[in-house]
């Protein structure tokens, strides 16, 4: 019965939309009610359509659009779980967004825009086309764009938006080229009739691209999902198209835990989930066993992971420590993907999907106690808080469960823990299958997951300690938020806390997927390994360390910092200047090669070559002399120019019945 | 599509709005919008006569249409507000320094 609404969990939030962006000013808080309504509607149908179809049904609605395409609608396990997500943490977002915009004056403006934005990102996860599902991505990108430069009169603000637009661009380019590729590819296949769909099914559905896979050329699959990843890369943040994401934080705050957690960022790790049976597909020329694309997600994934959470060390702004935090995390979700797909096969997006999920929940709360935290002080320096646990009790300990889930921490063996735990275990212990399976240098992913688990745990830990404890190091009053903040906050703790528990049943329901599609995706079965005791503490040791430090360095101030955290220490400048990221995407991308290459270059040719050869000769000069006379003709009444073109166009095609048309 | 016609008379009447907007405004801003009326009109014809025909063609060819006529009006609007920016005014009769 639910799934007969289906579309509904799209069209609800656009409605939202539309009604709060004319109406918003003259409702109650800016037309507030309107999105909630609407998303928690999203969200009802959501769920109800997870219980029709649980376990192992599917929902498929398709209507014909133009030529050979369809706008369709599949809720497969891996679409439904992420719907729950989405709703759920957007609704929520939406109900703190209440409390936190309270005193902005274009709060209709925000409202409609995360409408929009949460419906845009439920309309990529329900897509049955790759079209659809890159119009959907598309309008993601243009709501990040508005949400980001929200406050568009602050200079900082508006760059941000501007970048993020720009970087995501670069990858949104690159997944269209991939669409475009892959439907050449499928129609020389449907024409060369090696491929035969079933009435009903159209060529850019996912079925139908799975269907494909063993007739198109390996070569061509391989560049076709590099393509699909480029796309992934821009959305996730990973590298090296990251730098947008923590500029990003020039939105408010509740916009940033939109964009981390519920829509936006997971888009990407979503795009290469669904497009998964492609990845494993692609021939393993590269390393022996291991699909070429896959390899490239895991290296990019686990590069960024650990990359990502360096540079989250020394960021004194608390929305940026957890930027890079998300960063780091995505990075986590694409190396499960990259690693535990090339050895175990569909159970790798199960993996991925869970830590998404877990992190959506410990993410979101991180930002808004963030948020709440910056309502409370007015300031987004860490260095300026301090002591603030005995003053915002609800705050911190939500931030601290938190903390404790994205440290991962919980008891290995007997399986109790928060969602991190469960989640970046599996990650984890993804990657040191796949060094047992590989050898060699396959272990170098399995130490960058365990390497950024542990900077992971520092500088969340870090974080908490600088905000809430110890001596206020500035003069600033600060309180606890109104109840209507602080209820989503406990909500998404008490996600966080137990999501992880959901585990037993996710990951065999998630592996239905693509059975429920039609693919079977070779993994490697082999025998089942069992890692050591050592091997399954490790990340929760690394963890409880990285808590460790944090204490004695941040809290307790066993250690001098000043000798580290100063201008002369190399290290320290390059971590703080985030690897001179901005300054080369702005000097070398934006500045040398855009202006001084290829502008100049431009200019050289046109007054030096062209205007230098042609103008002074014979061929300019016979110009200016005709254009004298005819010059009169130009009254420079515009109304004349446009009666005299209508005259003549009308003349033209008299002209053309007379002759004989 | 038996009534084929009527789509064609409704371009007709945008069409022909539109050439009377644009010679009888003055202001800069109404002459664009006419423009708009008058490629849209277009873009009827075009997707009315694919439809008729059973080919998608026309169709294709009016979302280029489309979008060619963002891309004027996009430019158009950035040289009126930079002609605003300017002169002060968008009244095209004033806009003439570029006349013998």
């Amino acid at each position: 019965m639910f799934s007969d609404y289906a579309a509904a969990i799209v069209l609800l939030p656009v409605l939202a939309f539309v009604l709060t962006l004319f109406l918003g000013k003259k409702l109650y808080s800016g037309g507030a009610p309107l999105p909630i309504a609407a998303i928690a509607g999203s969200f009802i149908i959501s769920l109800g359509i997870f219980f029709e179809i649980y376990p192992g049904g599917v929902v498929q609605q398709s209507w014909p659009w133009f030529a050979n395409l369809n706008i369709g609608i599949l809720i497969d396990p891996l679409a439904v779980v992420m719907l729950l997500m989405v709703s759920f943490v957007s609704l929520l977002i939406h109900i703190y967004a209440v409390g936190y915009m309270a005193h902005d004056p274009a709060k209709p403006r925000y409202f409609a825009e995360t409408s929009l934005f949460t419906a845009a990102m439920l309309a990529v996860v329900l897509s049955d086309n790759i079209l659809q599902f890159f119009i959907a991505w598309e309008i993601v990108g243009v709501c990040s764009f508005l949400l980001i430069g929200f406050w568009y009169h602050k200079p900082s603000a508006a760059a941000a938006a501007k970048k993020a637009f720009l970087v995501t661009r670069v990858g949104d380019v690159l997944f269209l080229a991939g669409i475009v590729l892959l439907y050449v590819n499928m129609s020389e296949l449907i024409a060369g009739r090696a491929l035969t769909p079933e009435s009903g099914n159209f060529i850019l559905q996912f079925k139908t691209m799975f269907e494909a896979i063993p007739y198109i050329d390996s070569g061509q699959l391989t560049l076709i999902t590099l393509l699909f990843f480029g796309g992934a890369i821009g959305k996730s943040g990973q590298f090296p198209l990251h730098g947008w994401l923590p500029d990003a934080m020039e939105g408010p705050t509740t916009v940033s835990a939109l964009i981390h957690a519920a829509t936006m960022v997971t888009a990407g790790v979503y795009l290469v989930a669904r497009t998964f049976p492609m990845f494993v597909a692609t021939p393993d020329s590269l390393v022996h066993g291991i699909p070429d694309s896959l390899l490239v997600v895991a290296i990019v994934g686990g590069f960024t992971a650990l990359f990502a959470a360096t540079m989250g060390l020394v960021m004194n702004d608390i929305k940026r420590v957890l930027a890079y935090s998300t960063v780091s995390q995505l990075g986590y979700m694409m190396l499960a993907l990259g690693t535990a797909g090339a050895v175990i096969g569909a159970k790798a997006v199960g993996i991925s999907m869970f830590h998404l999920i877990s992190h959506a929940f410990f993410k979101a709360l991180l930002f808004l106690c963030a948020g709440s935290v910056i309502h409370a002080v007015g300031t987004n320096d860490i260095r300026e808080m301090g002591g603030l646990f005995g003053k915002m009790k609800i705050t911190a300990i939500t931030m601290l469960i938190a903390a404790l889930a994205l440290a991962g921490i919980g008891i290995p063996f007997i399986n109790i823990g928060t969602a991190g735990f469960f989640s970046k275990d599996m990650i984890i212990e993804g990657a040191f299958e796949y060094g047992e399976i590989t050898g060699g240098w396959g272990w170098v992913f399995y130490g960058f997951a365990i390497l950024a688990a542990l900077l992971t745990s520092i500088y969340i830990f870090r974080l908490w300690f600088m905000t809430f404890t110890g001596k206020p190091r500035s003069e600033r009053r600060a309180h606890e938020s109104p109840n209507i903040m602080t209820l989503p906050l406990m909500i998404l703790a008490v996600f966080a806390l137990f999501f992880g528990f959901s585990q037993s049943g996710f990951y065999p329901y998630l592996e239905t997927n693509f059975e429920l599609m039609g693919v079977e995706i070779a993994g490697h079965e082999g025998e089942a390994l069992h890692p050591s005791a050592i091997i399954i503490m490790l990340p929760v040791i690394v963890g409880v360390l990285g808590i460790v430090i944090s204490y004695m360095i941040y809290h307790r101030r066993m250690l001098d910092m000043s000798k580290i955290v100063s201008s002369e220490n190399p290290l320290y400048k390059l971590l703080i200047n985030r690897y001179y990221e901005p300054r080369l995407s702005a000097d070398i991308i934006g500045v040398k090669l855009t202006h001084d290459v290829a502008a100049q270059s431009g200019e050289f040719v046109d007054r030096k070559i062209i205007d230098g050869l042609v103008i002074d000769n014979i061929i300019s000069s016979t110009l200016f002399q005709v254009g004298e006379v005819i010059r009169k003709l130009q009254t420079g009444v515009v109304q004349n120019y446009a009666a005299i073109t209508l005259l003549g166009v009308g003349l033209l095609i008299l002209l053309l019945k007379i002759g004989g048309m | 599509m038996a009534d084929l016609y009527s789509y064609l008379l409704v371009a007709i009447i945008i069409f022909t709005i539109g050439s009377y907007g644009i010679i009888t405004q003055r202001s800069g801003i109404k002459i664009l919008m006419c423009i708009e009326l008058l490629l849209n009109a277009a873009n009827i014809n075009l997707v009315a006569f694919s439809s008729f025909n059973g080919s998608a063609t026309g169709q294709v060819f009016a979302l280029f249409s489309i979008a060619i006529a963002a891309a004027e009006a996009a430019i158009g609007f950035a040289i009126l507000i930079a002609l605003f920016r300017i002169r002060d005014t968008i009244n095209l009769d004033n806009i003439n320094i570029l006349r013998w």
